[in-house]
């Protein structure tokens, strides 16, 4: 078997159903080990529907989920966490009343159950050392999360994602809220995460709404339109696709 | 069948008032997104306002009547409007606070205006002469003059909704408060209208339901709980649903009561609109939508101008330090308390360790609990049942009741894996009613009126019979609980409960399990509280079932908020202050210990948004009295150099070196020095 050409994380012909509301409609995404994974499309195209699909926050009404091989779609949330599934959220979902320090503790210890004495407690002191200098938080360290700027919030999500020691990475619109220069900085930090602990993991699938970023850093985009994937490939071949122009890109100049 | 159908016929009449309430609830629930758990309240409240209007000031029903449905009763409205408006958006938690603060004001407010007299009745508004409908069935005036009016309302209400411009610009704000407000909507004045019909409703219910249920305080409180099935029935949207639901309900127990008086089926008949609550609550699961959203999390607001300080790792551990003080203190009491001071003293011990399991459940895990005395009263009971005429198997009958905690801690605890905010205290509420009526008032459970006798422990051949002995047992207990529970506070253990509490999902995609989680913390802080029952018992020695009511739930909800929902010193604080009613009752008049639960239900209110309590207050009052003579922060330096070390580790890779300055916050340059001169002027 080509095993090499198998994604990391899979998703077969997912279908939700709202209701009558097709959210999304036989949707087929591949994250490949070692990469930067783009998924885009117009709001409401379904993108956050899928990393609830993948997360496990919205079970499918059709379909399946595949994590390295394995069939995942029927797993409680917690369980493809401590698999290797880490993710942001659009919206904030801080651990508002504890400090930022605490967010990165607290889920390096729900990722590492039974790990909280002796040398789990170094390795986590110096896992948690490591993101904040990554992420360049130690200033903000002992800052309760809930009084955060939205954009740094962003960087502490980021953080809190890769205190668990992902095996993939889902990133929901990282970006938003970040000005300028935290953009840029972010970008830097996404593509030194990536492959950092060996492996060509983490992988990192990447939704978001600044185009320049996800066609600089993707190796591949998913671009979804109404629900469906309307297109797959390799950012030029996404700003070559007529169809991706049409739906979603309009006439507008593609960075 | 024609047997039954008296009973269906009279079930009618009796629910198109629970039917009536339902909508007063719902509605505003649906307008201002606050579901009053202080509605039996109103309800209460007005019932005796009407009372004093016109037997006790001889008003006619013609003056009295419209007195209180267009005077009393909107007032009362406008006032909770007044009260809800700082706390709307705001996490359901804090609106359940208010709320719960509105229904101990209004309980204590009615002695005070009213007095305490106990043989007081209402006559009903219609006369009780019957007369012949079809099926051989003889009905009352009163009873036909109850649907009547239920109906009218609804009806009314109905109108208003669809066809005038009131209605229109209700559904505006219920559909999209911000938007409304932009196209010209005022939402604090359609919330005012909807908060005044609501009340409306209630004095309406008041009146028709005390004819029959009494004027007291407490009963017809609860029994306007009643109405709450049928509102969650309607998913607390639909105004239709909830009249029928209250229908609904009002014939069931009407037929309920046909076949039996007495017992179980009794009981059953006072039970099943908080069993039905319960059961809708868990089926309906996740169907039920928050409409109090919690977009703004809550923020301490004593505390909140100057950011917390940053947690420093080393050093002695200020709660520590002074938990330590307050122990050998408690400890040293019986040296200078003696007789029974020092009994009220150990009833204030043993609150605060029962409260520590609230402020765990509550505080840390965000899981609002109206049930917590339920498990006392399992501790209690076991002990009376077990522990033996001295006392000898006292820990065998602790270990009893709290392993019969555990099954119970689950059984409720299966609603908050659906549940959430609001609709996990709704079924907990429902559980503490169903506790009271299916098995507290069980002779076999109870001992009947008289109670049982729980005696005091003998552990290890130690008799703790005396006061001083018991209380000294008692505070050690307190403070082997106490000092544990802080060291779990900054641990794995606290870590893992405040992120159940702050952002669940976010917990359970990085792997924390929260089906076991909650299970376990719902299980284990039953036991603890079980455990505080077995003292609790063989404190009061007889014990009644009364004291393990769902309005002692309620109580320790209010006292632990005042003290301080997430801090372990706000139950010792709790404790302190159950003690203080205690040991002061003897001492002050009614009309003071009156005054103080008022004070309290008012203290309760303003605490709302502090999960701190009043130890955030007095921390804040002494941070800023002593911030005169702190010295120059030399540990932030230190913190400071070494954040300034790593972003220039970080400055070698980054290639936007004006991050850190843009990562914070900008300081709002342009005040800062303003104030400075203010201050200094």
């Amino acid at each position: 078997m080509p095993e090499p050409t198998r994604g990391l994380l899979e998703a077969v012909d997912v279908s939700v159903r709202f209701g009558g509301v097709h959210a999304l409609s036989d949707v087929d995404l591949r994250v490949e080990a070692g990469g930067i994974t783009g998924l885009i499309g117009p709001n409401g195209a379904g993108k956050t529907t899928m990393f609830n699909v993948l997360t496990g926050l919205v079970a499918p009404t059709q379909g399946r989920v595949c994590l390295a091989g394995e069939d995942v779609t029927g797993w409680p949330p917690h369980r493809r966490g401590r698999a290797g599934m880490a993710r942001t959220f659009q919206r904030l979902e801080l651990f508002a009343r504890l400090s930022v320090e605490d967010n990165l503790v607290a889920s390096w210890e729900a990722a590492h159950p039974g790990a909280v004495f002796g040398r789990g407690r170094r390795e986590r002191r110096a896992r948690v050392a490591e993101v904040l200098d990554l992420l360049g938080l130690w200033e903000i360290a002992g800052r309760r999360a809930g009084e955060l700027p939205t954009g740094v919030g962003r960087l502490v999500e980021l953080g809190r994602a890769l205190c668990t020691d992902p095996r993939v990475l889902l990133l929901d619109e990282p970006s938003s809220g970040l000005d300028a220069g935290e953009t840029s900085r972010f970008r830097d930090v996404l593509l030194d995460v990536v492959g950092r602990s060996g492996h060509g993991e983490p992988s990192v699938l990447l939704v978001e709404h600044d185009m320049a970023l996800v066609m600089e850093v993707c190796d591949r985009v998913t671009v979804l339109d109404f629900g469906s994937r309307i297109a797959e490939g390799t950012p030029d071949e996404i700003r070559a696709d007529p169809a991706v122009r049409a739906a979603y890109l309009g006439e507008s100049d593609v960075a | 069948m024609s047997g039954l159908w008296p009973f269906v016929v009279f079930g009618v009449f009796a629910g198109s008032v629970y039917g009536l309430a339902a909508m007063g609830v719902v509605l505003t629930y649906k307008t201002v997104g606050v579901f009053n758990f202080a509605y039996g309240a109103v309800a209460m409240f007005c019932a005796f306002t009407y009372w004093q209007l016109h037997v006790g000031w001889h008003l006619s029903t013609w003056i009295a009547l419209p007195l209180l449905l267009l005077v009393v009763a909107p007032v009362l409205g406008l006032v909770f409007e007044r009260l809800f408006r700082p706390v709307l958006g705001l996490s359901a938690e804090v609106q359940i606070v208010v709320s719960l603060g509105a229904l101990a004001a209004l309980q204590a407010l009615v002695p005070i205006l009213y007095g305490t007299s106990n043989d007081r009745t209402l006559l009903p508004l219609f006369p009780r002469s019957t007369f012949l409908l079809g099926g051989g069935v003889h009905v009352g005036y009163d009873q036909v003059g109850m649907l009547v009016i239920s109906m009218a309302m609804g009806v009314g209400l109905w109108y208003l909704l669809r066809h005038t411009h009131f209605g229109v610009a209700t559904r505006a704000v219920v559909d999209n408060r911000d938007l409304a407000a932009m196209m010209g909507v005022n939402g604090t004045s359609v919330r005012r209208v909807a908060w005044i019909i609501s009340s409306v409703f209630a004095a309406l219910v008041g009146v028709l339901l005390s004819p029959t249920q009494g004027l007291d305080t407490y009963v017809l409180t609860l029994t306007v709980i009643y109405a709450f099935a049928p509102a969650v029935l309607g998913r607390l949207v639909s105004l239709p649903l909830a009249f029928a639901g209250g229908i609904a309900m009002g014939v069931l127990q009407s037929v309920l009561s046909k076949y039996g008086s007495s017992g179980t089926i009794a009981n059953l008949e006072a039970a099943i609109p908080y069993l039905a609550l319960f059961v809708l609550l868990v089926v309906l699961g996740k169907r039920l939508k928050e409409a109090g959203l919690s977009v703004r999390p809550v923020t301490p607001a004593g505390a909140d101008l100057e950011s917390p300080p940053a947690r420093t790792r080393r050093g002695p551990d200020a709660a520590v330090v002074a938990g330590g003080v307050a122990f050998l203190l408690a400890l040293a009491m019986p040296f200078v308390v003696h007789g029974p001071h020092l009994g009220d003293l150990t009833f204030g011990a043993i609150y605060a360790m029962i409260a520590i399991t609230l402020v765990v459940l509550t505080g840390w895990a965000g899981q609002i609990s109206l049930a917590q005395f339920s498990f006392v009263g399992v501790g209690a009971f076991a002990a009376g049942h077990l522990a033996g005429a001295h006392g000898q198997h006292f820990v065998l009958a602790a270990l009893v009741g709290m392993a019969v905690a555990v099954p119970m801690g689950l059984l409720i605890g299966l609603p908050s894996l659906r549940l959430s905010g609001l609709y996990l205290a709704l079924a907990t509420m429902a559980f503490a009613l169903l506790m009271d009526t299916l098995v507290f008032s069980r002779a076999d459970v109870s001992g009947g009126l008289t109670g049982i006798t729980v005696a005091r422990p003998t552990i290890a051949g130690i008799a703790f019979s005396s006061r001083a002995g018991f209380y000294e047992l008692v505070v050690g207990v307190l403070g082997v609980l106490g000092f544990a529970t802080l060291a779990l506070r900054r641990g794995p253990v606290g870590r893992r409960l405040q992120i159940l509490r702050d952002a669940p999902l976010a917990a359970s995609t990085l792997g924390v399990n929260l089906t076991v989680t909650k299970l376990v913390v719902f299980a284990v802080c039953g036991m603890v509280a079980a455990l505080g029952g077995a003292f609790y018992g063989a404190m009061q020695q007889a014990i009644t079932p009364t004291d393990f009511a769902f309005s002692a739930s309620l109580q320790l909800l209010l006292l632990v908020v005042l003290g301080g929902r997430s801090v372990i010193s706000g139950a010792v604080i709790a404790g302190s202050v159950y003690a203080s009613q205690l040991l002061l009752a003897p001492v002050l008049s009614p009309r003071i210990s009156q005054l103080i639960q008022l004070s309290i239900a008012g203290g309760v209110i303003g605490l709302s948004r502090t999960p701190e309590g009043t130890v955030a207050l007095t921390m804040a009052e002494a941070r800023r009295v002593l911030s005169v003579l702190r010295p120059l922060p030399r540990r932030r330096l230190g913190v400071e150099a070494a954040a300034s070390a790593a972003s220039a580790a970080l400055a070698t890779s980054a290639s936007a070196p004006g991050y850190r300055a843009s990562s914070l916050e900008p300081p709002p340059a342009g005040l800062a020095p303003l104030s400075v001169e203010v201050r200094n002027a």
